[in-house]
């Protein structure tokens, strides 16, 4: 039945429609250039959703673990084989987007008879001097944004744009790590915020109106929001650091390191 | 089959062979000799090496690198056809990388010890040939065990524990014996040496091993060559610096007669 086009078209836009629904609870995930490389947070239930990809690649995502654990196979597939059959600085961020999985992810989504990936995904490329990193975003239709500074992704473009104006507005210049991560979990606490209230909004009807705008996005407040909404889950962050020594750089910040760097009112109980 | 952290498998997948097939003939000079060596001293192992390859009786490059890290926590020294050993240092590196990146933890030492003998029985044939015998000395810091250990291995891919010490290379006849004389009757065994004290032993070996085979380098003070020497412990693989390897060599290495 979708041999003809307008049914094509139709399959597409409701196969949006659900992936948007799939995504509506999901923790966004924030990437933000500090002074020694990129430090990466979200906050995660259960599976992890940020990994180590290669050297000076490393990925967050959100959505469906199992789709996530599969892209993340490819690429660390192709990562490996590509550094070892010509060399690690030929792994880089964009190929591995371009040419590996955005088309991929693209065909899964165009191919109405089979599932899509449901997956966001971000890389951060470290990269060889301050300045030079590389952050992408690959949607889950397949297309994909390259930046610099910082790249998040949520629920839906207008939470993330929200996230990422509140990223640029902290400083023109890198941040220490504690201010970076403190810089990172308000974001993150933003953008969950501004997910909660368009849900509840679709959910409860319009007498919400109100309450839509963003509201304050002082640090106290966003902390607030944190400390409720990552209670019983747990704070991930990692960092892909340019002073480590050897040829990997990237590292998991440890439940002691997190505590000294998280902001003191957030004070979450980490297990 | 990823999904089981296999980089050499997943290579092989791609078309990847490793070492070429047996052809050459046995005449030919392949560059192979050397001396490396490894002890444990009192904070974990010592790994050290020479920078000469040669091919013949002609020396080809005289700054050489054979101790190579693989990853934060193990080394391999190599002794044989720089060609393959480095390829095989390369693949490792690679695997142990894909391994900790797809199964999310580390490959255990022993793991890490299968991998280096399955490289060296896939090369056999290339070994047997003459074109690629490669007899290397991998060391590294075992975490369920909680201390460094020493492994070599032979040209066939069998693998033995150096529990005191090990050596590999043309010049290594000369230098196990002292090892064996130092550790018996020495003023105290290798294991209670200091970094600085282990430092000096492995660079009077090196002296010792140049001293008696043309194939080892030694040390050069007038091109400022010296040894290279790593240190594995627990906090990672450590490189001596030239600049601390100079002084401890003028002091306690140069005949003072």
């Amino acid at each position: 039945m979708y041999e003809e086009p307008y049914r094509w078209v139709e399959a597409v836009g409701n196969r949006r429609q659900y992936l948007d629904e799939q995504f509506k609870q999901g923790s966004p995930v924030v990437a933000l250039a500090y002074e020694q490389g990129i430090v990466l947070l979200t906050v995660s239930k259960g599976t992890p959703k940020l990994y180590e990809i290669y050297d000076r690649l490393a990925l967050g995502g959100m959505g469906h673990p199992a789709d996530l654990e599969k892209l993340r196979f490819s690429l660390l597939e192709m990562a490996h084989v590509e550094g070892f059959n010509r060399s690690p600085s030929d792994v880089t961020g964009s190929r591995m987007v371009k040419y590996g999985i955005a088309p991929v992810i693209k065909q899964a989504f165009e191919e109405v008879f089979k599932a899509p990936f449901i997956v966001k995904i971000l890389l951060a490329e470290l990269g060889p001097k301050a300045g030079r990193d590389a952050f992408l975003v690959i949607n889950y239709d397949g297309t994909f944004e390259e930046g610099s500074g910082c790249a998040v992704v949520a629920a839906t473009r207008q939470v993330e744009q929200e996230m990422a104006t509140y990223l640029r507005g902290q400083s023109s210049i890198p941040l220490p790590l504690d201010r970076a991560v403190g810089a990172a979990l308000r974001a993150w606490a933003l953008g969950d915020r501004a997910q909660r209230r368009a849900a509840e909004e679709t959910g409860g009807g319009e007498e919400t109106k109100a309450g839509t705008q963003s509201g304050a996005a002082d640090a106290a407040t966003l902390d607030a929001h944190f400390r409720h909404a990552a209670a019983e889950k747990s704070v991930e962050c990692a960092v892909l650091d340019r002073t480590q020594p050897g040829s990997s750089k990237y590292r998991t910040l440890t439940v002691e390191e997190l505590g000294r760097l998280l902001p003191p009112d957030v004070n979450l109980s980490l297990e | 089959m990823g999904m089981q952290g296999d980089f050499f498998q997943l290579l092989k997948e791609q078309g990847y062979q490793f070492g070429a097939p047996a052809t050459a003939g046995s005449d030919l000079e392949m560059p192979n000799a050397t001396t490396i060596l490894a002890f444990k001293y009192r904070d974990g192992v010592l790994v050290a090496g020479d920078r000469r390859a040669t091919a013949g009786n002609m020396v080809m490059y005289d700054r050489t690198d054979k101790v190579l890290e693989i990853d934060r926590h193990s080394v391999m020294a190599i002794a044989g056809v720089p060609a393959t050993a480095y390829e095989m240092v390369r693949v490792l590196e690679h695997s142990f990388k894909y391994y900790r990146r797809t199964q999310l933890q580390e490959l255990s030492f022993e793991g890490k010890l299968r991998a280096v003998s399955k490289l060296l029985k896939e090369n056999v044939a290339a070994a047997l040939a003459g074109t690629g015998a490669v007899a290397p000395i991998f060391a590294g810091y075992d975490f369920e065990q909680e201390s460094a250990k020493i492994y070599f291995y032979d040209i066939l891919g069998a693998e033995f524990e150096g529990v005191e010490y090990a050596v590999s290379g043309s010049g290594s006849p000369t230098i196990r014996g002292i090892l064996h004389y130092l550790n018996t009757w020495g003023e105290q065994p290798l294991s209670a040496l200091s970094e600085e004290q282990s430092t000096v032993q492995a660079l009077r070996l090196l002296t010792s091993a140049a001293e008696f085979d043309s194939a080892t380098g030694g040390v050069n003070r007038e091109a400022n060559l010296y040894p290279v020497i790593k240190f594995i412990t627990a906090g990672g693989v450590r490189t001596m610096p030239d600049a601390q390897l100079k002084p401890l060599f003028e002091a306690k290495v140069v005949r003072h007669v």
